[in-house]
C-alpha cells in the first residue's frame, strides 16, 4: 500500500515531543490524544484517496518539480491569467442566478443586477473589470514568452495552444459585453457579426447562424449567452489543462539571459 | 525482406502487430477495430446530426415577407426624407425594429420608375461598412455613419469611405390608400436590385458571388 | 534548430533546473503573491469604477455613436483607417486572420537556437513595432469622436459675444455634416475634402461663403441653409473664417 512519505529528517516542529520524566506517567494527556488522533485521521483520510486514485505521485510530480534557476516575476504572469478566468468563472456563476438572457428581458435584468441586488454592481464591476485585467494579463504573459524566446523548442505546442487560449479569450470579451444589452453591446455586436459576414463564400452563412436568422431576432441574445457560458469556457478550461500538463512536462523556462554553468564533472569529461 | 511465413500468419501475435495476444487473429482485430470506427462514428452522429440541426435551422429557414403601414403618401415629399420606425423582426420586441428614411420618387435623381415598389424610396439606416446606424443631415444632405467614417449622398450612394455598396432600400408599395413598407433589398453602385445581403458584402462585379444569396431571403407576395 | 542545438538546449536546461528551486512552496509563493494582487486590482477597479450601464439597445437609433470595449480599439481603428472601399474586406477579415496566422506559426518559422532578445533582433524589433503599432491604433481608436462634434477652442482674443457666436458656428458646422469629408482640429474624416483647421488663413470670409454656396462636387450647396436660416449660416462662416 503506498504511503505519503513524510520529509526526511522530519522538522523538529513535527517531532513529538519528548516526554519529560514523570510526565502524564505513561499515560498521555486527553489534549495530546486529541491532537494526536485528529492527525492520525487526516493522514488516513489521505491514504484512503490516495489508495483508490494513486494521485500522490502526480501531485509531487506537478508541486516538487524544480523550476530552473533564474525564475523570476515575469513567470506569474500566466498563473495570474489563469486566476483572472477562475475569478471570471466565480463572478460569472453568479450573476447567471439573476440574468436573463431575452431580448426584452436582458437590460432590465442587467439593471437590477447593478441597482438592486445587494453586492450587484460589486459583482457585475469584477466581471466587468476582471475581463480588462484578464485581457492584459493575457498580453503581458505573451509579450514575456515572446521576448524570452520561450516558445522555441521544445514548447511550440504551448504556443500554439497558447494563442488558441487568446483567441477563446477575446471571443469570450466579444460574447460578453453583448449581454448588459445596452446601446454599446447592441452595435458591437451588430458589427462583430457583419465582419464576420464579409468572409466570402461562408460568411453570409456564418452570420445567420450567430443571428440566428437574417436580422437581430429573439434568439440572439440567448445563442451568445450559450456560447458565452458554456462553449467557450468549457474550451478554455480544458486548454488550460492541456497547457499546464505541457508546462509541468516540459518545465517552466530560465530567463535567456542566465547561463548554465555546467558542474564539475561534465567539464572534466570534455576535457 | 520480412519472413514471408510470418506475414501470413493469421495470427496477430505473429505479426508484431501492437497489443496483439496469444490466439487473436488478424481477421478478429479487424472486426473489432471496424466495430470501433463504425458504431463511434454512428454514436457521434447521432448525437452531433440533431444538435448541428438545431443550431442550424435558423440559416435554412425562409421568411416571411412582411408589410409595415407608415401612414399616407402624402405625408412624403421628394426633396427630403422622413424617418420611420418599422418591425422587420417579430417576437423580439423593441429590438426587432429599425429606422428607415423615406421619401417619394424624385425623377430628377432617381430616374424614372422602374415597377410598381418604385414610387418611394425607403433607405436603411444600417451603414453598408458594417453595419452602424447612419443619420441624414438634412443641411448637407448626406448620410453620415459615427462609426469609421463612411458617407453617403442623397440617393444612398457612397460619397466617401470604406462602405462597400449603397445605403440598402425597402420595397414600397401603396395598398388601399396607405404607404408600405415591405422586405429590404440591397443594392449595387448602379443601383440594380440584389436580394438583402449583410453589410460589409460587396456586390459589384465579383462580390455578388463571393457573397451569395441566403436561404432566409423572403419572397415578394 | 538542428538536432545537436536542440540536444545542448536540453542538456543547459537540465542543468539549469537541477541547479532551481522546487515548484512548490518557491514559485507557487510567487504566484499566490501576484493572485492576490490580480484580485486586489479587480477589487479596486470595481469599485472605484463601478459597472456603468448604457442607455438600452436602440435598433431604431439614428443618433448614437458605437464604440467598442477599450480593448478592441485597435480593431476597431483599423477599420476606421483603412478608407477605400476596396480594402474593406483585407481591414475586416484579412489582416486579422493575416496576423493571427503569423502569431498561431510562429515557432514553426522562427526556429533559430538564440533566446536572447537582444540577439535576436528581427523578432525583437517586430515584437516591438507590433506592441507600439497597437498601442498607437489604441489610442487613435479612444479619441475618435462623433461625427457630430467639433472640440476646437474659441481664440483667446475674442471677446465673450464673439466666443458665443464661434460656438454657435461650430454646432452649426457639426451638425451639418462637415465632419464627414474634412478634419477639423482632431475632429472628422480626413478626406474626400481637404481639412478646414486652418481654412480662415486660408481664405478670406467671402470665399467660404462662396464656396459653401457654389461648392464644386461632390460637395453639396449650402445655398439652401443661406435662404432658410440666413443666421446659422452666417455664425458657420464666422466659425470657419476663425479657424486659423
Amino acid at each position: 500500500m503506498p504511503k505519503l512519505k513524510l520529509p526526511n529528517p522530519i522538522p523538529d516542529q513535527l517531532r513529538p515531543r519528548p516526554q519529560r520524566p514523570g510526565e502524564g506517567n505513561g499515560r498521555k494527556s486527553t489534549k495530546d490524544v486529541v491532537i494526536e488522533s485528529g492527525r492520525d485521521a487526516g493522514i488516513s483520510v489521505v491514504d484512503w484517496v490516495d489508495e483508490r486514485t494513486s494521485l500522490s505521485g502526480a501531485a509531487r510530480w506537478t508541486m516538487f518539480r524544480k523550476v530552473p534557476k533564474g525564475t523570476n516575476w515575469f513567470y506569474t504572469l500566466g498563473s495570474a491569467t489563469m486566476f483572472a478566468f477562475l475569478s471570471q468563472a466565480v463572478t460569472g456563476v453568479f450573476l447567471a442566478m439573476y440574468y436573463d438572457p431575452s431580448p426584452t428581458r436582458a437590460y432590465e435584468s442587467t439593471r437590477h443586477i447593478t441597482n438592486e441586488v445587494f453586492l450587484g454592481e460589486f459583482v457585475r464591476g469584477m466581471h466587468k473589470w476582471g475581463a480588462t485585467v484578464m485581457m492584459v494579463l493575457i498580453f503581458l504573459h505573451m509579450g514575456r514568452t515572446f521576448f524570452f524566446g520561450a516558445y522555441k523548442y521544445p514548447r511550440e505546442l504551448n504556443w500554439v495552444v497558447g494563442v488558441v487560449l487568446l483567441v477563446l479569450t477575446m471571443i469570450m470579451s466579444l460574447t460578453g459585453y453583448l449581454l448588459p444589452f445596452d446601446q454599446r453591446s447592441f452595435w458591437a455586436t451588430i458589427v462583430a457579426d457583419n465582419i464576420n459576414g464579409t468572409g466570402p463564400f461562408l460568411g453570409p452563412y456564418l452570420a445567420d447562424f450567430l443571428r440566428a436568422g437574417p436580422e437581430f431576432g429573439a434568439t440572439t441574445l440567448a445563442r451568445f449567452y450559450s456560447i458565452h457560458m458554456l462553449l467557450v469556457p468549457g474550451a478554455i478550461a480544458a486548454l488550460i489543462g492541456v497547457h499546464l500538463y505541457l508546462v509541468a512536462k516540459l518545465g517552466t523556462t530560465a530567463p535567456p539571459w542566465v547561463k548554465a554553468e555546467e558542474p564539475e564533472q561534465l567539464r572534466t569529461e570534455k576535457v | 525482406m520480412a519472413d514471408r511465413r510470418k506475414e501470413k500468419s493469421p495470427y496477430t501475435e505473429d505479426r508484431n502487430i501492437p497489443g496483439a495476444f496469444e490466439g487473436e487473429t488478424v481477421t478478429r482485430r479487424r472486426l473489432m477495430v471496424g466495430s470501433v470506427h463504425a458504431f463511434g462514428a454512428m454514436a457521434t452522429a447521432a448525437i452531433g446530426l440533431p444538435a448541428l440541426g438545431f443550431a442550424l435551422g435558423p440559416v435554412f429557414e425562409r421568411q416571411r415577407a412582411r408589410w409595415e403601414d407608415v401612414g399616407t403618401p402624402e405625408d412624403f415629399v421628394d426633396f427630403t426624407y422622413r424617418p420611420k420606425v418599422i418591425t422587420v423582426e417579430s417576437g423580439a420586441g423593441e429590438v426587432g425594429k429599425t429606422t428607415v428614411y423615406v421619401r417619394k420618387h424624385n425623377e430628377e435623381v432617381d430616374g424614372p420608375v422602374k415597377d410598381s415598389y418604385d414610387d418611394f424610396v425607403a433607405i436603411s439606416t444600417r451603414c453598408m461598412h458594417l453595419g452602424c446606424p447612419v443619420r441624414y443631415i438634412d443641411a448637407s444632405q448626406r448620410f453620415v455613419c459615427p462609426c469609421h467614417g463612411g458617407v453617403y449622398d442623397f440617393v444612398g450612394k457612397v460619397s466617401g469611405g470604406p462602405p462597400v455598396r449603397p445605403l440598402d432600400r425597402f420595397y414600397t408599395r401603396v395598398r388601399r390608400g396607405r404607404l408600405e413598407i415591405g422586405p429590404r433589398y440591397s443594392v449595387n453602385s448602379e443601383l440594380r436590385r440584389f436580394s438583402p445581403r449583410d453589410a460589409g458584402q460587396p456586390l459589384d462585379g465579383i462580390g455578388q458571388y463571393l457573397y451569395p444569396r441566403r436561404f432566409t431571403t423572403p419572397e415578394l407576395d | 534548430m538542428n538536432q545537436r542545438e536542440k540536444e545542448q538546449y536540453l542538456r543547459e536546461y537540465s542543468v539549469l533546473k537541477a541547479q532551481g528551486k522546487p515548484f512548490f512552496p518557491y514559485a507557487v509563493a510567487k504566484d499566490s503573491v501576484m493572485a492576490f494582487l490580480v484580485l486586489v486590482a479587480i477589487i479596486a477597479m470595481s469599485l472605484v469604477l463601478g459597472a456603468e450601464l448604457g442607455p438600452k439597445a436602440d435598433p431604431t437609433t439614428t443618433t448614437y455613436t458605437p464604440r467598442p470595449e477599450w480593448y478592441f480599439f485597435f480593431l476597431f481603428e483599423l477599420l476606421r483607417v483603412i478608407k477605400p472601399a476596396e480594402l474593406t474586406q483585407a481591414a475586416t477579415i484579412g489582416i486579422p486572420t493575416l496576423c493571427l496566422i503569423l502569431l498561431i506559426m510562429l515557432p514553426f518559422y522562427d526556429r533559430g537556437p538564440e533566446r536572447r532578445p537582444e540577439r535576436r533582433p528581427i523578432a525583437t524589433t517586430a515584437g516591438i513595432i507590433t506592441i507600439v503599432a497597437m498601442a498607437y491604433l489604441t489610442y487613435l481608436g479612444a479619441s475618435a469622436g462623433s461625427p457630430t462634434d467639433i472640440e476646437m477652442k474659441a481664440p483667446s482674443d475674442l471677446d465673450r459675444q464673439a466666443v458665443a457666436q464661434f460656438d454657435q458656428g461650430k454646432l452649426v458646422a457639426a451638425q451639418s455634416g462637415c465632419l464627414a469629408c474634412h478634419k477639423i482640429g482632431h475632429n472628422g474624416n480626413d478626406g474626400p475634402g481637404p481639412e478646414l483647421s486652418e481654412v480662415g488663413a486660408r481664405l478670406p470670409r467671402e470665399a467660404i461663403a462662396r464656396t459653401l454656396e457654389n461648392p464644386t462636387a461632390p460637395m453639396p450647396s449650402y445655398a439652401a441653409l443661406r435662404r432658410d436660416e440666413p443666421e446659422q449660416f452666417d455664425a458657420m462662416v464666422e466659425f470657419l473664417s476663425q479657424l486659423r
